[in-house]
This record gives C-alpha cells, structure tokens and sequence, in this order.
C-alpha cells in the first residue's frame, strides 16, 4: 500500500468513528493529562524554589535538571518495570501493565520537563518583582505567587512541552503499560505496533490525532499569551 | 523631635573592597532627608539594606525603641518600612490592583481596601488610569503609581530610589511635588538621588556618602519638610 492509499484510508478510518482507535486517543491523552496534573505543582514549586534560592549545590541541581531533559523514556521505563514489577519495592501496588503505572511513567518524564522550563522562566523574570512583593509585604507564598503570575507565560509554556513529551513518548508506556488492547494501548505503542504489523493506516490515523493534538495545544498558548510580550517595538 | 530609626552598624563589603561602614545615622520622625555620593557609592545599596531587599549580616538597628537586627530582616521592619526602586516594578495586573497589593498582602479586604485605593489613586493624579494596563503607563506615571502603592500602606519610613531619575518637565515636577505630602502626613522619607532641587529643598536634612563614610548634614532651616 502507498503512501497515498494509506493516508486516504487513515483519513475514512478517523471519520468512521472507528471505536477501538477512539479508545486509544482516549487512554493517551487521559494518562499523558494525569501524569502532567500531577507533575505539574511540584515541578513548578521546585523550579521557582531553584530559580529563587542560592544554596550549596544549586548548580548541581540545575544540571541534573537540565540533564534528565534528555533522559531516554525507554531508561524511565525500565527503572519503573524494575520498581513495579512483582518483586520491586512498588509490586505491591499492582500498577505494572496498568493505566495508573502508564501515568507514574508520565509524571517522571513530565517532571524534569517542567522543572527545567519554569525554573528558566523564573531566572530570566527581572528580580525586583519578588522585591517589590516582599518590600510591600507579601508573605512567601505571595512573593511566590506574584512571581509565577508574571512568569506565566513561560510556565505555559513548559506544561505544553511537558504534555508534548508525555504524549509523544513510546518507551515507557510501552515498558510499564504493556500494550494492552482497550486497557494500556496508546496512541504511540499502537503505531508502533500497527507499523511492525504493516497496518500503515490505522498508524497514520493515530499519528493525524497526535499532531492535531500538538497543534491544538500550542494554539491555546498562543492565544493565551495574545500580544502580551510585544508591547515595543516591531521589526 | 522622636527618633524613628538608629542605626548602630551598618557596613558592606563587595570582596574586599568596603562599600562603606557606617557608624551611626539616626531617623527622625516625620523627617526628610536626601542621601547624596557618586555613583557607586552605595546610595541604593544602603537604601536596600534598610528596606530588607539587601543581605546585613551583623547589622543592628533600633526602630521605635526596640533594637533589632538588619538580618533576617524582621517583620516589625517589614510593616513599616517600604522601599521604592528606581525604575519602579508594577505587576501586569492593572493600576488599581497595583496600588492595593501591599494592602492584599495584609489581609485587607471590602469597602475599607477600595476607600484606600480610591485615595491614593486620587492623591498620586491616576484615578484616570485605574483599570490600565501598567505596562503602557509613561515613566512619570509608574513613579506615581509606586508611590500611591508604597503610601497606602501608611509607612513610618519610605525609602525612595532615584525617583525622578530618567523624568524630566510635567512628570517629573508631578512626582516632585508628592513626595514632601509624604512627609505632611509623618512619614520619615529618605530619597537617594542627584536632584539638585530635591537636595535644595528647605529642611531637608543632607546625607552624603563619600568614600565609605557617612557625612550628616543639616540646614538651617526648620528641620521638617512641609508641602511648598
């Protein structure tokens, strides 16, 4: 089949309302959403927290940071099999070959994404935002919140590149999720398996919703960010 | 006149070059003084560290009679004393709200929180600009709109950064003319600047720092700054 043929019939299988391929978008975007939910407080805290504090060991922590961005999904996986299978320290949980197993891998891969990107949105914020804050006598928390709300823009922008990193992986879903039809099935190991099985439609199918997806998020960024960043000057 | 601040040590090193090392300077108030040097002097870096903005290890002060430590700077300082940058920071909400941030931050709430903000809109000339969009405001009105946020807050010592550095004409003789209504209604002003008619003012009181050193000098003129 061509390329053509393919992409023809990936298109009449999206419009048929094929159940099992609406299924999979659905188990991916509700695991990838989870994992991000819950990544996202901590990662944020802990990025202002780095970007705000100077302590022993700070450069260590960006580094590692900043490292784990290009940490392969396939290490992340293998590390959570080990922790999830039935003689790990988590086997008691029951989460390998699960959706809640699917969106712990989420979290790890969301997590250093986020931490990294609002980290970086807080340290290029000019300082005397937190000072004006605190001289006018804004508690931490305050100071905090007050520094997010102008940072805002670039802590959007690491929860889009952090869904695009969950929802985009293939190796831990694969690893901890098993591939399960109807269960752990998502939109990256379905390709992946209905590529090796020379269903090229169905594949290209998923891959049309997987970019519709990107699309559709990177859009709510811009629209929320609006001319906000360019009140000066236009080249 | 009743002491407001005494500082007993107040010293800043960059490596090992001394900023300066000030061996006493006393607050009175409802008092204005203007703090002089060249540039590099320390002038802000002073201003900072009495605003808690600026890391004092060791520095001791006495504020309404109590002695108290410069770091970590303690919550007493902190509600009552404001400081005011240079180029002053407005977050990207809207004037009003700019202006009631210190109030928020205290807890302050209803019809009381408005009547503040409402006054202070109108004390500092932007009661046009309420809802605006803070990032479009000229540099006159930022400095205005700082103040009003740093006034409503009812501070016993203001420190105020180069306020009309980069102003010139209508917006700068507009924040000129605020600034002594601070201290009308007693509260102590410290303004760090290079203005010659802020310094020349009558009953200013002139602090310069020169090569670490903090020189006091008075005028003799009646030592309080009233409204021209």
């Amino acid at each position: 089949m061509g390329l053509f043929d393919a992409t023809a019939r990936a298109f009449a299988l999206l419009a048929s309302g094929d159940a099992a391929l609406w299924q999979i978008v659905w188990v991916s975007v509700k695991t990838a959403l989870s994992g991000l939910l819950l990544a996202t407080p901590p990662a944020v805290v802990l990025g202002y927290l780095v970007a705000m504090h100077r302590f022993p060991g700070r450069r260590i922590v960006v580094w590692l940071a900043q490292a784990a961005l290009a940490l392969p999904t396939v290490l992340i996986g293998l590390l959570l099999y080990l922790m999830l299978s039935r003689s790990g320290p988590l086997g008691s949980l029951g989460w390998l070959f699960s959706q809640p197993g699917i969106i712990a891998g989420q979290c790890l891969i969301g997590l250093p994404v986020l931490l990294a990107f609002t980290l970086a949105a807080v340290q290029a914020l000019d300082p005397r935002y937190a000072e004006t804050a605190l001289a006018h006598g804004a508690s931490r928390l305050r100071v905090m919140t007050s520094v997010l709300h102008e940072a805002r823009y670039g802590v959007m922008a690491a929860v889009i590149s952090g869904f695009g990193r969950v929802i985009s992986e293939v190796g831990c879903a694969l690893m901890v999720g098993g591939n399960i039809e109807g269960r752990t099935r998502t939109i990256t190991t379905a390709i992946a398996l209905e590529t090796s099985k020379g269903d090229f439609a169905q594949g290209i199918a998923l891959g049309i919703v997987l970019v519709t997806l990107a699309l559709a998020m990177n859009g709510v960024l811009v629209l929320l960010q609006g001319d906000a960043h360019n009140p000066g000057a236009r080249l | 006149m009743t002491l407001l601040l005494s500082v007993q040590t107040l010293h800043k090193r960059h490596g090992e070059r001394v900023l300066f090392d000030i061996g006493r300077l006393d607050i009175a108030a409802g008092a204005a003084y203007v703090l002089t040097g060249a540039n590099g002097a320390g002038k802000s870096t002073l201003l900072r560290m009495l605003g808690g903005l600026e890391r004092c290890a060791g520095c001791t002060v006495t504020f309404d009679g109590h002695h108290l430590p410069l770091y970590p700077y303690p919550r007493q300082l902190r509600q009552h004393i404001v400081y005011v940058h240079q180029h002053p920071i407005l977050f990207s909400t809207s004037v009003a709200h700019n202006i009631a941030y210190g109030l928020l931050a205290r807890g302050a709430a209803g019809r009381a929180l408005h009547g503040c903000v409402d006054e202070a809109m109108a004390w500092a000339g932007v009661a046009h600009l309420r809802e605006n969009d803070p990032a479009r405001l000229s540099g006159g009105e930022k400095q205005r709109v700082a103040l009003a946020r740093a006034r409503v807050l009812r501070p016993r010592l203001l420190l105020l950064d180069e306020p009309t550095a980069n102003l010139d004409g209508a917006a700068r003789e507009q924040v000129l003319a605020l600034i002594p209504t601070l201290v009308d209604q007693g509260t102590s002003v410290i303004v760090a600047c290079h203005d010659r008619d802020l310094i020349n003012l009558p009953g200013v009181q002139r602090l310069k720092l020169r090569d670490g050193r903090l020189e006091t000098r008075s005028q003799h003129t009646p030592p309080t700054w009233r409204t021209r």
